[in-house]
């Protein structure tokens, strides 16, 4: 079973053109700023929001279809969506917001609240069953959204921000609940998130949307390692160039150059860890490496490392002791010199 | 924000808005001091005041529950739908509020009077609307049902379709989210409007006698019967009983709606 969706549809002043292809079994996170377009991507599949152009389907079912004109409505789709506020009736004990979805589909009251009886425990809310949603924590509010869903079987799962709002202390624990129902549920699993710690703990596999556009897709390791976009980079903490390569020089795009050692060749991509910058307020003398005369931008301090911000030729960030910085004096600003090897720039065409 | 500049306020303004606090506390201080309190319990279950007082509440009992059935439908098309005309209709919807009572009564009388068309139409089938207790209710309708409308929009307003999408996504058909989730959530605005609307048309007088008459245990509501032994037996005595009989439901409806419903509604 595999969900598609191609589409093309304006939100606003974002246009959200996107192909997105999810298997079922495999939890796919699709990860990207705020306003990329992630929410609108779920309410698409859920049937929410009309698409102008494209093509959404599971497994040949056909939810929409701007060449037929094809559209189902919500209802009929069978898309289980835990929403970001998890959206459970205010008017409704928890039992009878699990128990909703099967009411809906016309089973009777008491199987209905049997089988949501059944999915309060498997979800430890049995306890909380005729208490009102209000009464739940974060946490619990999550689960017993999550069991609404699940207790209807949908054929597609979407969760908007599962942890976004459960407080610090209960997301270890609900992160590990939610890995176990997901790995459970059998069908097409899409969840989306502006959290890469969430995006690499729920899902195998991870799709970049950034103003609309998937930029990047494949493993949280791939897609880290070897970032396609600058907003990927610094969620890795990676210093991102964008340029060309041939004869070991990489040419950034604005001039610069950097000497790498690599035989790729033509438009590249360029990351450099901020700790492969080494910093100095002398130029070093008699070396064949990559040296920047580069102004201090700024300075973050980030427990015992220190990210210094870089401006000038080539923006670059560099990861430094505090001990380092201190005797670098780097809080009085000016001019250092960043010195990177070759072999610390890594390489990759575009 | 009350800051230091507006703490002490000018002299100017204050007796003005005590004159403003005397002019409606006066009025109903004279109706309480000239209740006589020694007669008063043998007058309130009198046969004339319960007469009243029951045809009182059978009539608009029967508004509100007319303003339910058609007002809820309406107020939801014109809170969630791109009906088309919604502005004129919001405005004719309205009108009642501001037009005189005489005026609706008359032109009730006009469309649905013995004479005119629907008139006759219902005449046929047995019903007859002016001077009848049915009628009563019909005029109370007329002048009560916006409050509930009015109400109840705004009330719908203030959410969003959220709860119904989830509904939706949950595999919930339109009748079954409009029942099970739009008409539970809108309750507090529901009740307050159906309050409102209850409490406009016990105290209908314009449209009600100038559409039903004033047939005692018929047409003659309490603030008609009111009127009558003040006007025409001059019997004040009686008058000052149901005056302040609907006063004390005012007074009521009042402390329920700001305590419980209106709160929400700022």
């Amino acid at each position: 079973m595999t969900l598609q969706a191609k589409v093309s549809t304006h939100r606003g002043t974002l246009h959200l053109r996107c192909d997105v292809a999810v298997d079922a079994g495999v939890t796919v996170a699709v990860l990207g700023p705020n306003g990329a377009g992630k929410t609108s991507l779920l309410r698409v599949i859920a049937g929410l929001v009309p698409i102008e152009e494209g093509h959404v389907a599971v497994d040949g079912v056909v939810f929409d279809d701007s060449a037929t004109g094809a559209h189902l409505t919500p209802e009929a789709r069978r898309v289980g969506f835990v929403f970001q506020d998890h959206g459970l009736f205010p008017h409704l004990s928890v039992l009878d917001n699990v128990a909703f979805g099967l009411r809906a589909r016309g089973l009777d009251r008491r199987v209905a609240n049997m089988r949501a009886g059944e999915w309060l425990e498997r979800v430890d809310l049995a306890s909380y069953a005729s208490s009102r949603p209000s009464a739940l924590s974060g946490g619990q509010s999550q689960r017993a959204a999550l069991a609404r869903v699940l207790v209807t079987h949908p054929k597609v799962l979407l969760l908007d921000e599962p942890l976004a709002a459960v407080d610090a202390s209960g997301r270890l624990e609900l992160r590990r609940a939610l890995r176990e129902h997901l790995s459970n549920f059998s069908g097409v699993r899409l969840l989306i998130t502006h959290d890469p710690l969430e995006a690499a703990s729920l899902a195998e596999r991870v799709v970049v949307l950034e103003n609309g556009r998937v930029t990047q897709e494949g493993s949280f390791t791939d897609v880290t390692s070897r970032p396609r976009s600058s907003w990927i980079a610094t969620m890795a903490g990676l210093n991102l160039l964008r340029g060309s390569v041939s004869g070991g020089t990489f040419t950034v795009d604005g001039g610069a150059t950097v000497l790498v050692a690599s035989d790729v060749s033509g438009p590249a991509l360029a990351t450099i860890h901020p700790r492969a910058v080494a910093l100095y307020r002398q130029a070093p003398e008699g070396s064949p490496r990559n040296v920047f005369q580069l102004a201090v931008a700024g300075i973050d301090p980030e427990g015992d490392r220190w990210r210094i911000r870089l401006a000038g030729t080539i923006p670059l960030v560099a990861e430094v002791t505090p001990a380092a910085a201190a005797a670098l004096r780097l809080a009085e600003g000016g001019d250092v010199f960043a010195v990177v090897k070759a072999t610390e720039v890594d390489v990759y065409s575009v | 924000m009350s800051g230091g500049v507006t703490r002490r306020p000018l002299i100017g303004l204050v007796i003005p808005a005590a004159i403003a606090v005397l002019f409606i506390a006066v009025p109903l201080i004279g109706l309480l001091a000239h209740v006589d309190w020694s007669t008063l319990p043998a007058q309130l279950v009198s046969t004339d005041v319960l007469t009243a007082l029951r045809l009182s509440l059978e009539c608009s009992i029967i508004a509100v529950a007319i303003s339910l059935v058609v007002g809820v439908p309406l107020a939801y098309l014109l809170a969630r739908s791109s009906l088309p005309g919604r502005r004129v209709i919001r405005g004719l919807v309205t009108l009642p509020l501001v037009l005189p009572p005489v005026v609706g009564g008359i032109a009730l009388q006009t469309a649905l009077g013995t004479t005119t068309p629907i008139g006759g139409v219902l005449q046929h089938f047995g019903i007859v609307l002016p001077f009848s207790t049915a009628g009563a209710a019909i005029a109370e309708a007329f002048v009560g049902f916006p409050f509930l409308v009015i109400t109840l929009e705004a009330g719908l307003r203030q959410r969003d379709e959220h709860f119904e999408e989830v509904a939706a996504t949950l595999g919930a058909r339109p009748w079954r989210r409009f029942w099970r989730v739009t008409i539970p959530l809108a309750a507090p605005s529901i009740a307050a409007g159906a309050a409102l609307c209850w409490a406009r048309a016990l105290g209908e007088f314009g449209a009600t006698i100038t559409f039903a008459g004033s047939y005692p245990g018929t047409t003659e509501t309490l603030p008609i019967a009111a009127y009558s032994s003040f006007e025409g037996s001059g019997d004040v005595g009686t008058a000052i009983t149901l005056s302040l009989v609907l006063l004390t439901i005012s007074i009521v409806v009042l402390v329920v709606l700001r305590d419980r419903w209106l709160g929400a509604l700022r």
